[in-house]
């Protein structure tokens, strides 16, 4: 077939006005109007988890919509942008949490979803101090997936066996690692080979449990440079527990796996480690004769008196702007909201959609099997809803402050820098991207 | 001729020179990825100079590349002028030596981090339990740069070997048996023999190796993400963090225009060596 030069004058805006017309949504070969989700990694458990407890029951639960799962893998985010921007990503549009969702938010990508949460009345159901990560310029644009919280594990046959009690401040602390090093006995398993935001859950707990959260949410505002001494302290402090070994010799080459079984093995005696531990199965927490226990991390600071929690949203769920199903995609939230869906994803895949809705747990998670996990959902809801929580740097920074809060306090802990000049730089980058609108969203704190 | 030549023009304009042109214009914008570009003029390339990493970055960059026009290249000659005077058994050791660049740079970069430098589950702790106190090189950022190079090295040095073979096998052997004839050693043959025999060759692939420095990125980002403490991030892997960790593409963009600049230079060394080259043919 030859084409002539003016066919293919006419042919050439023919096809740009095809891409860019309104799409109609794609349909079923039942009729049904298919909602499309892209999920970033799931290994072959958690694919099987997300086929039995989402994708089948919703399918099956009513006959107007059909909900189609992609496993798009680690690139999930980078793809999704590129494709929101191109109009043709999925319908529902999950990110890695608020920090990520900004941008997109900020750039009109993803639907305000205040129409819906007023018919579902999810406003009432969530956690406000969840909730509220999705707000931006006063609309809702996402729904928080899950909470999560960085939390003390430790080895508490390890603990009995050099009669250790766990400890309740920074001297307890020390006292129990400084002990543990005489012994031979690691007293952090921490490892970031395959995953360098270990780092920044560090950092969150310094951040914390030493500045305290009060100087946190100040700093995140605005009112408080990054370099004031509650938080030359913290970064100091992180420093002299790196360099007197309490985070073990490896910790530049142990994975996360590695550094997590030498506590679950007793050659490590805890770890800071966040609550997604309990979906990991090797580590063996959900059996009745598990060794391992876990607290909130006390304060490390006059500052910070107890324990304390770090609100965090691993992930949030979105109406793609270009989504010709709406509807759907809000059907798929209000699913995920049932309590079969909440008690059987818990159960098979712990705290990776542990939601954070008012009228489901924590009395929902009685029954799973799963005592340690049951009790620190139930603690952290409790702490979310009272207001008293801290905040972590992967849900409340801006990309690239929180981009080199990762990787320069290495070059802390490595004598490269000094915390004053980590935490100048963090103030420049933090300053730079709160004047260009940046900076997630922060909750209301309750009264 | 110009039809013949269409298809092959096309491509490039698609996919390589529109890229190139919008990556340019990407380092002039402030942009997220998703929102509306706005203008910024040099503001990206000032933002760049002053950080200090995009300084060790190119330093790691210039070092990587001292690296790869000596190390593999010394290696290489030296075991493709061995296969050349000694041929038996040269089927076999070029097999050996090119299987490495068959293998995938993620299988290589797993297969050192895990199994080689791990202090848990590699050879460095195996030599440690037999009281060799090695520490891992990936953990230290004065040495890391290096234990990637290394591997890379491990991947690379085959190939060039193999081609350096190729070409000098092109030299005329009479040349070659009368140089020995006269009493020179393997040095002399290689100075004066073999390597002015295989320049054009030795030329290209130390031009490509310049280019390829400046862009080198996979077994970085696989076996130490540019880490620790910055010690072995490199141009490459810095507009990587800045694309798609930090959602700063005008500045990833600014990256990569340096990154391209060193390449440009690189080949328009390599086109002048043609043209003097075909001149001197002429």
């Amino acid at each position: 077939m030859s084409l002539s030069r003016r066919q293919v004058i006419v042919a050439i805006p023919a096809a740009t006005l095809a891409v860019a017309l309104p799409k109609s949504p794609s349909i079923a070969q039942d009729g049904r109007k298919i909602v499309t989700f892209w999920f970033g990694q799931a290994n072959s458990d958690g694919q099987a988890a997300l086929r039995r407890d989402l994708v089948e029951p919703f399918n099956a639960s009513q006959d107007k919509y059909l909900l189609q799962l992609e496993i798009k893998g680690a690139a999930v985010n980078n793809l999704l942008k590129v494709a929101l921007v191109a109009g043709s990503g999925p319908d529902i549009v999950q990110t890695a949490g608020p920090a990520y969702l900004t941008a997109i938010a900020n750039a009109g990508q993803v639907l305000p979803l205040d129409g819906f949460a007023e018919t579902y009345k999810w406003k009432e159901r969530f956690l406000p101090a969840l909730l509220n990560t999705g707000v931006y310029g006063g609309k809702l644009y996402a729904l928080p997936r899950d909470y999560e919280s960085m939390h003390l594990f430790y080895n508490k046959d390890v603990f009995s066996q050099n009669g250790w009690k766990l400890p309740a401040n920074r001297a307890e602390f020390e006292q129990v690692a400084d002990a543990a090093l005489a012994k031979g006995i690691i007293p952090f398993g921490a490892g970031n080979a395959d995953w360098k935001g270990v780092n920044e859950w560090l950092v969150t707990v310094f951040f914390n449990n030493v500045a305290g959260p009060d100087n946190v949410r100040k700093a995140l505002s605005g009112e408080l440079p990054w370099t004031a001494p509650p938080f030359v302290e913290a970064v100091e402090l992180s420093k002299a527990w790196y360099n007197k070994g309490y985070f073990g010799k490896n910790y530049f080459s142990l994975t996360i796996e590695q550094s997590f079984l030498q506590v679950v093995n007793g050659k490590a005696a805890m770890a800071l480690n966040g609550t997604w531990s309990f979906g990991t199965k090797s580590y063996g927490m959900s059996k009745p004769d598990t060794a391992m226990d876990v607290a909130p991390i006390p304060g490390l600071s006059a500052a910070v008196p107890g324990s304390l929690h770090h609100l965090a949203c691993g992930a949030t769920l979105s109406i793609a702007k270009s989504s010709q199903n709406p509807e759907g995609a809000a059907a798929v939230f209000e699913f995920m909201l049932t309590r079969q869906f909440y008690q059987e994803m818990n159960r098979d895949w712990p705290g990776k959609w542990a939601l954070p809705v008012k009228d489901l747990p924590p009395e929902m998670l009685k029954g799973i099997g799963y005592p340690m996990f049951e009790k620190t959902i139930t603690a952290m809801h409790d702490a979310f809803d009272k207001g008293q929580y801290g905040y972590t740097t992967w849900t409340f920074w801006p990309g690239a402050t929180n981009g080199y809060l990762i990787e320069g306090i290495e070059q802390v802990w490595l004598n490269r820098v000094t915390p004053d000049a980590y935490l100048s730089r963090i103030q420049t980058l933090f300053a730079q991207e709160l004047k260009e609108g940046k900076v997630p969203p922060l909750p209301q704190r309750a009264s | 001729m110009w039809l013949f030549a269409l298809p092959a023009v096309l491509i490039n304009v698609v996919i390589i020179l529109i890229p190139a042109l919008l990556t340019f214009a990407a380092a002039f914008v402030v942009w997220d990825g998703v929102g509306v570009p706005v203008w910024a003029g040099f503001a990206n390339f000032q933002r760049m100079s002053d950080d200090p990493v995009f300084w060790s970055s190119l330093g790691n960059n210039l070092v990587w590349t001292l690296i790869f026009l000596t190390v593999p290249v010394i290696m290489a000659l030296v075991m493709a002028a061995a296969l050349l005077v000694a041929p038996k058994g040269r089927l076999v050791v070029q097999c050996i030596i090119f299987l490495p660049r068959i293998l995938a740079v993620a299988v290589i970069g797993r297969i050192f981090q895990g199994m080689i430098f791990s202090p848990v589950t590699g050879v460095v702790a195996w030599l440690n339990e037999r009281g060799f106190s090695i520490a891992d090189p990936l953990a230290d950022p004065d040495r890391s740069l290096y234990a990637v190079a290394a591997v890379d090295i491990w991947h690379w040095w085959g190939f060039l070997a193999v081609v350096f073979l190729a070409a000098m096998r092109q030299i005329s052997i009479d040349q070659i048996e009368a140089a020995r004839l006269d009493g020179a050693g393997f040095f002399t043959l290689m100075r004066y023999v073999l390597l002015p025999g295989i320049q054009p060759t030795l030329a290209l692939m130390m031009i490509l190796t310049v280019i390829w420095s400046f862009q080198v990125f996979e077994f970085i980002y696989i076996v130490t993400r540019g880490g620790p403490a910055y010690g072995s991030e490199v141009l490459a892997t810095l507009a990587y963090r800045h694309a798609f960790f930090e959602g700063d593409i005008g500045q990833a963009a600014a990256v990569s225009c340096v990154m391209s600049l060193f390449g440009l230079c690189a080949t328009a060394v390599y086109m002048r060596l043609q043209i003097r080259e075909g001149a001197q043919s002429a």
